[in-house]
């Protein structure tokens, strides 16, 4: 082809390079290998691309049915099996079929040397790649309408978790009578208290349900005085201390007190566990009680809050102590990493250059894997994610510091030197003054950034409320993971206004 | 006072900038240096202080070759040497006091400086040099709230807290409009009386050379090729001054001396 000729002009060339196979050879040749027709038809680039696109096309396919239809033998059974679970692989195969068929006509038309070749083929090959992207991305639009039903709840206990917030501290208050079991000539004796709730029986005895055999006698069963309006739960005690609670027809059952705390009911014995004839004294006694679960007390704030805002406070200092450290450290190694003062000899451009690269690999390696690394090295905890940050602020700080300075005006460098001062006073009254302003704008910058980051690292064990997120969310407990993220946001958003504040007043 | 012998400077990138520059210059002497843009003003000046390291040659100044000289003596060296810039480099965002002040560096301690303090006679001394130069009143300011005239009264003002017994001046009045460039030589001037400060200074305007200098060095592509005294400026035409210095040349504008005293009134 003509150098001189406009890039691309070979689709309308007449005197095109002429195909080392006839049209034939080519169409067979990339029937079988596709793409070496237009190869030797000399459309390298083109031929080079089909080929590389039909390889990856095909391995990817062929993994997406062996994954899809794990269970059956044999290649077409999985191939028949994934069509029907993955409708989407049929329409893939179908598709690479015409990429196949194309690619056949397209290596013809090639080295028949035919004037109107387009980029069809190349197009189908993006189009099949986006195919294979939804399948692989296991892309379902519809479950983002279909699941809405279950996830509407988890998602509504999320945005509005305050009920988690508060915690009303419970009591189960109990009143109990005593029955003996079965009715003697000498009946327990039940005193009426003056004052407080009690319950009446009538009678005070009862004989037991047999399995199989008799029904439980019958009890009349008073309460007074108890807390009104309230659920009740009625229980038996029996002589070993077990408790389990009265059921009637299989199903527990349970009162509603009236305004005055009172209730009146009918209860019929349970079964025995254990048989009556063991009775040394002849009768037991057992206990029956109605409990009642209730609020004692102000409320208070409930242990997940306590614990968010505690992680919260955490996370704000692990950002912050991460911000000082990489000041601290960010500042000497930017001046090693500033080209205008490290160009003095060889062997600072060498340090230059060194710093630099450290520098760049550091910055390049996210604060996530830092973590990992620092967790793996000191432990689980706040410790951890205050090392990763600061190492990825020294890196961050450095590079913009080093630019800060490398852009201070030398002008004013030489007029100092120019008075007799020495390094130092240079130093202090040309380039400082100079560069406090960006300094402390980069500073904020990048002291927001590490709260942010602080609740990711948190995540992976450094410490922080990313920690408790995280924990929260394996548990199901959607309330208390509520809570830390309308902190995160509400904290983050804060730092946001605040360093955008301080930023645009300072500089 | 201070003698150029053989001064070469070739840069790192190659470009020669000075070929061989000798000349001496007597103390009192207003010498102005004049040139095309490239030809090697700034290089000369900065090597007088050593902003600029020459290749070869030697600078005596009152017999010392400042050529060989490092560390304190170096400074010392320079800070008897005051420097006034086109673009003024003051510091920016200190204020004009800080800024006269810094002119007497050479005379502080490190550890002073560390904590940018000054002796009380220094700051005396600032207060009486910024009267001088009328910005007394401007103290207080930001350098770079200052009009262009005022920043250069205050570059001049610290060159004098170094109570200097040269001043180099590169292009002191280029990024001045006319008035304030007369204003500016002017007060160059009266040290060069008053206080008999030897002044070398780096100018492109003619009628300014012919007002101001005693002598005048041309240079042209870092060699000098003209060199004249005060009468040989005076007569010396237009055409005359545009062949050593090129098309470049221009006047600022006579006619303005009658007004200076009102000029710099305005401007303080
Ligand atoms: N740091 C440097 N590195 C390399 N070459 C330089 C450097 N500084 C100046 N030069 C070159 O040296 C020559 C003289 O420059 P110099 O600045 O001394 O000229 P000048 O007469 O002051 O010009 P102007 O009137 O534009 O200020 C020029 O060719 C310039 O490009
Ligand atoms: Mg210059």
């Amino acid at each position: 082809m003509n150098n001189k000729k406009p890039k691309g002009s070979y689709m309308i060339e007449e005197e095109r390079k002429p195909s080392m196979v006839s049209p034939i050879v080519a169409a067979i040749l990339s029937a079988i290998v596709p793409g070496l027709g237009q190869i030797l038809a000399r459309a390298y680039k083109r031929g080079i691309v089909l080929f590389a696109s039909f390889i990856t096309i095909a391995g990817l396919l062929i993994w997406r049915v062996i994954a899809t239809a794990k269970y059956d033998v044999g290649f077409f059974n999985k191939l028949t099996k994934s069509f029907r679970l993955e409708p989407m692989i049929l329409i893939l195969v179908i598709l690479v079929f015409i990429l196949w068929i194309w690619t056949i006509s397209d290596a013809y038309k090639h080295a028949a040397q035919e004037d109107h070749i387009t980029l069809g083929v190349l197009f189908l090959v993006i189009v099949i790649f986006f195919f294979l992207g939804w399948q692989i991305g296991g892309i379902a639009p519809a479950e983002l309408i279909s699941n809405i039903p279950d996830s509407a709840p988890l998602l509504g206990q999320v945005l509005w978790p305050w009920d988690a917030a508060i915690h009303y501290p419970k009591e189960i208050v109990t009143t109990a009578i005593e029955i003996q079991i079965p009715c003697t000539d000498e009946l327990p004796v039940s005193e009426i208290p003056d004052e407080g709730s009690y319950i009446s029986a009538d009678p005070l005895c009862g004989e037991l349900a047999e399995l199989g055999g008799q029904p439980g006698s019958s009890i009349q069963i008073h309460g007074y005085g108890l807390i009104p309006n309230l659920e009740t739960e009625l229980w038996w005690k029996d002589q070993l201390s077990n408790d389990f609670r009265q059921r009637q027809g299989g199903e527990y059952i349970t009162v509603i007190t009236d305004e005055n705390g009172d209730f009146e009911i009918e209860i019929f014995m349970p079964y025995a566990l254990i048989p009556a004839g063991h009775l040394a004294q002849g009768y037991v006694i057992w206990e029956f009680q109605t409990r009642q679960i209730a609020s004692v007390g102000e409320w208070t704030y409930s242990d997940e809050l306590k614990l968010t805002t505690e992680k919260m406070i955490e996370t704000i200092f692990i950002g912050m102590m991460a911000t000082f450290f990489g000041i601290i450290l960010a500042i000497p190694v930017s001046f090693l990493a500033a080209r205008n003062l490290m160009s003095a000899n060889g062997f600072t451009i060498a340090i230059y250059y060194f710093v630099r690269t450290i520098l760049n690999i550091i910055r390049s390696i996210e604060p996530l894997i830092w973590a990992l690394i620092f967790v793996i090295v000191v432990g689980l905890g706040p410790f951890a994610g205050i090392m990763a940050l600061t190492v990825h602020s020294i890196a961050a700080l450095g590079k913009l510091y080093s630019e800060s300075i490398e852009s201070i005006d030398s002008g004013q460098i030489e007029a100092i030197q120019a008075t007799g001062a020495n390094w130092v006073q240079t130093v202090m009254f040309a380039v400082v003054p100079q560069i406090i302003p960006p300094f402390v704008s980069f500073t904020i910058y990048r002291w927001d950034i590490n709260i942010r980051m602080s609740t990711i690292v948190g995540m992976v064990g450094g410490g922080g409320i990313g920690f408790l997120l995280v924990q929260w969310i394996r548990l199901f407990e959607y309330r208390a993971a509520g809570l830390a993220v309308w902190f995160i946001t509400v904290t983050v958003a804060l730092l946001d206004y605040v360093s955008a504040e301080i930023r645009k007043n300072y500089v | 006072m201070l003698e150029i012998r053989n001064l070469t400077k070739v840069y790192d990138d190659g470009t020669v900038a000075l070929k061989n520059v000798s000349f001496t210059v007597a103390e009192g002497e207003f010498l102005i240096i004049i040139g095309l843009s490239g030809s090697g003003k700034s290089t000369l000046l900065r090597c007088i202080n050593r902003l600029i390291d020459p290749t070869e040659g030697e600078i005596l100044w009152n017999g010392v070759d400042i050529v060989k000289l490092e560390g304190d003596d170096l400074r010392k060296a320079r800070r008897k040497i005051g420097m006034i810039f086109q673009h003024f480099n003051l510091i920016k965002r200190s204020s004009v006091l800080n800024n006269v002040l810094a002119g007497r560096l050479g005379y502080t301690s490190s550890k002073q400086s560390l904590f940018g303090r000054f002796s009380k006679k220094d700051i005396e001394r600032a207060y009486k040099s910024m009267e001088r130069l009328g910005i007394t009143d401007q103290a207080k300011k930001r350098a770079d709230e200052l009009s262009g005239g005022q920043q250069q009264r205050v570059g001049i003002a610290r060159a004098l807290m170094q109570e200097p017994e040269l001043i180099l001046a590169d292009e002191p009045v280029a990024s001045l409009d006319p008035v304030l460039a007369h204003s500016i030589l002017h007060r160059l001037e009266t040290l060069n009386k008053e206080d008999n400060l030897t002044i070398i200074c780096s100018l492109h305007y003619l009628d300014l050379v012919q007002k101001y200098s005693t002598r005048v060095i041309g240079l042209s592509y870092g060699e000098i090729v003209y060199e004249g005294s005060q009468k040989d400026i005076q007569a010396m035409t237009d055409e005359q001054f545009k062949e050593i210095y090129g098309e470049e040349a221009i006047r600022v504008g006579g006619g303005l001396e009658g007004d200076l005293t009102q000029v710099e009134g305005g401007a303080a």
